[in-house]
């Protein structure tokens, strides 16, 4: 079941339902017992029983180090935890990976059918949650349901965000109180997040996958185009995903991590990891890089430039056991590392050249920041590593290569559909910000009627794209993660 | 000269701005250039006027200048 699927909009006012008629004493066990059931439904029972067991061994790991006063065996117990969840994570992410090369040792073994979605998403958060008891950042949790929740809540539990346990664990343990604005919010981030997935990320796909999928059969600015497209529709789909499981985590009084800041108006990549999958760089800055940079600080800039790219090569490493997110990670790893010795000069240069203040250089430096973001995703996106050599060696073969299928019949009904909804979209906007500055019921038309119209309409073609275009098939890239 | 005054001067030379004037819940977001790069500076310069060292969980668990300047009476007392 995923946030997209029929199932999950009857799964969710049901567990709501149950939520709300609950006292508060058991609500956690609502939401436990439906965090395990919408996790048993991707049909990989031994998924569950992973999540159980990093569970257990970072809820045991936890009260051990927050029980002991030596500072050693605490430190023991630190990567005891650390080390089985790290295993854990490998086992599932590089099997697979490591099984399809050594047939032999495995010959009944069908790597394909291993999945490991979510498995990336609560290890970390287990990992980050015995390290702050380490460093007496957070108190332990000692109520193994509590505790157990924190780690399954289902909103976060597929793809994130990546949650600290000062920022989760007391709202789960906060009484509910319904409030008719949170909840509409909640159903209208949800809704928001709908639009970006089905709307414009799934639609995006089709040129994107069109593209990366043939490569050999495109050159030149069909490539930029295909690598612009393919940079917008991750961006959305992901953002999509994160509005969605915030929405359905406010309907429940919960408040999850935002993981998304305009990151393609980043002026500088540093910038952009401020901006981009928020938890996610918290988590590789906080529990990588700095105890790398501190433990190299006598080494200067190099000590720096090193932790930088380490931290970024396992950022790779972590969204899979391929070449393209080894040579993604690294190339995010260089720019920072390079940045931490230009960057003094580069607002020299701005000086002496007297444009620190005008206003093109920030977009000038939003354009180089995207693409420097949109050439690392080649190798993010590009099924093989050659494919990838190939889409830079011929990203500059000249204009005329422009994919005619784009325009072609083949995706009108496509383009009908995201302008219709575009348009909706940008009209709903409109009403909603001249309801706010107008008395309601000005006009001949009042715009409560309008509003009501318009998203009733908008629905309808959310609907009409389930129904009707194979959402099901299209999952979530970060699934794979 | 106290610690804090020592720090102080510190933080001038490190930040290149003679204005300055630290307390105890400064953080990051209050100085201008106080990135991941110029805080290795920052502790680097601190532990040889200080003539003290660090340790990683010391280091990671500094919430602002407060808590900077009590680890350093700590490694100063101990």
């Amino acid at each position: 079941m995923t946030f997209t699927s029929f199932s999950y909009f009857l799964f969710l006012p049901f567990v709501y339902l149950i939520f709300h008629l609950t006292v508060d004493r058991w609500r956690w066990l609502v939401l436990l017992v439906a965090s395990y059931g919408f996790y048993a439904t991707l049909k990989a029972p031994y998924l569950l029983a992973v999540l159980l067991v990093v569970t257990g061994i970072s809820f045991t790991c936890g009260l051990r180090i927050a029980a002991r006063q030596d500072e050693v065996i605490r430190k023991r117990w630190l990567w005891l935890g650390s080390i089985a969840c790290v295993a854990v994570l490998a086992l599932f992410k590089y099997l697979p990976f490591l099984a399809t090369r050594s047939q032999s040792l495995l010959l009944s073994f069908n790597p394909s059918l291993i999945i490991s979605i979510g498995v990336s998403y609560f290890t970390f958060q287990a990992i980050s949650y015995m390290v702050d008891i380490y460093l007496d950042i957070e108190e332990p949790e000692y109520h193994p349901g509590h505790f157990a929740l924190y780690m399954a809540f289902f909103p976060k539990l597929l793809q994130g965000p990546i949650e600290r346990a000062g920022d989760l664990l007391p709202q789960l343990k906060q009484p509910y109180k319904f409030d008719h604005d949170t909840v509409r919010s909640g159903m209208l981030l949800f809704a928001r997040g709908l639009f970006k997935k089905l709307i414009v990320a799934d639609r995006l796909a089709l040129y994107a996958d069109q593209v990366y999928n043939n490569v050999h059969s495109y050159s030149g600015l069909s490539l930029v185009i295909g690598t612009y497209v393919y940079a917008l529709q991750i961006y959305f789909d992901f953002a999509g995903y994160t509005d969605m499981a915030r929405g359905t985590g406010r309907m429940f009084g919960i408040n999850l991590t935002e993981n998304f800041n305009s990151p393609y108006l980043a002026i500088s990549i540093a910038d952009f990891w401020r901006r981009w999958h928020i938890s996610f760089s918290r988590w590789i800055l906080d529990y990588i890089f700095k105890p790398l940079q501190m433990e190299w600080r006598d080494k200067g800039q190099v000590g720096t430039a090193a932790a930088m790219v380490i931290t970024f090569l396992v950022s790779g490493l972590w969204h899979g056991a391929s070449w393209g997110f080894v040579i993604w990670g690294l190339l995010h790893g260089v720019y920072l590392a390079a940045s931490t010795y230009y960057r003094p000069y580069q607002k020299r240069l701005h000086k002496w050249l007297g444009v620190e203040k005008k206003p093109w250089l920030k977009w000038w430096q939003v354009f180089v920041t995207f693409n420097l973001v949109c050439l690392a995703w080649v190798f993010f996106r590009a099924n093989t590593i050659d494919d990838a050599l190939y889409v830079l060696s011929a990203l500059f073969n000249g204009i005329p290569a422009v994919s005619a299928e784009v325009f072609s019949f083949k995706y009108f009904k496509e383009i009908i559909i995201v302008a219709v909804s575009c348009g909706l979209a940008a009209l709903l906007c409109l009403l909603n910000r001249a309801k706010q500055n107008l008395s309601i019921n000005s006009g001949i038309l009042s715009y409560s009627s309008m509003l009501h119209f318009v998203s009733v309409t908008l629905i309808g073609v959310l609907f009409y794209i389930m129904t009707f275009c194979g959402v099901e098939a299209k999952s979530f890239i970060y699934f794979q993660f | 000269m106290t610690t804090i005054d020592k720090l102080n001067d510190i933080f001038r030379m490190v930040f290149d701005d003679d204005t300055i004037q630290i307390h105890s819940g400064m953080t990051a977001n209050d100085v201008d250039g106080w990135d991941s790069l110029s805080h290795v500076n920052l502790i680097t310069t601190i532990e040889a006027t200080f003539n003290i060292r660090f340790t990683q969980k010391e280091l990671l668990t500094q919430r602002n200048v407060g808590e900077l300047i009590a680890g350093i009476d700590r490694k100063l007392t101990a």
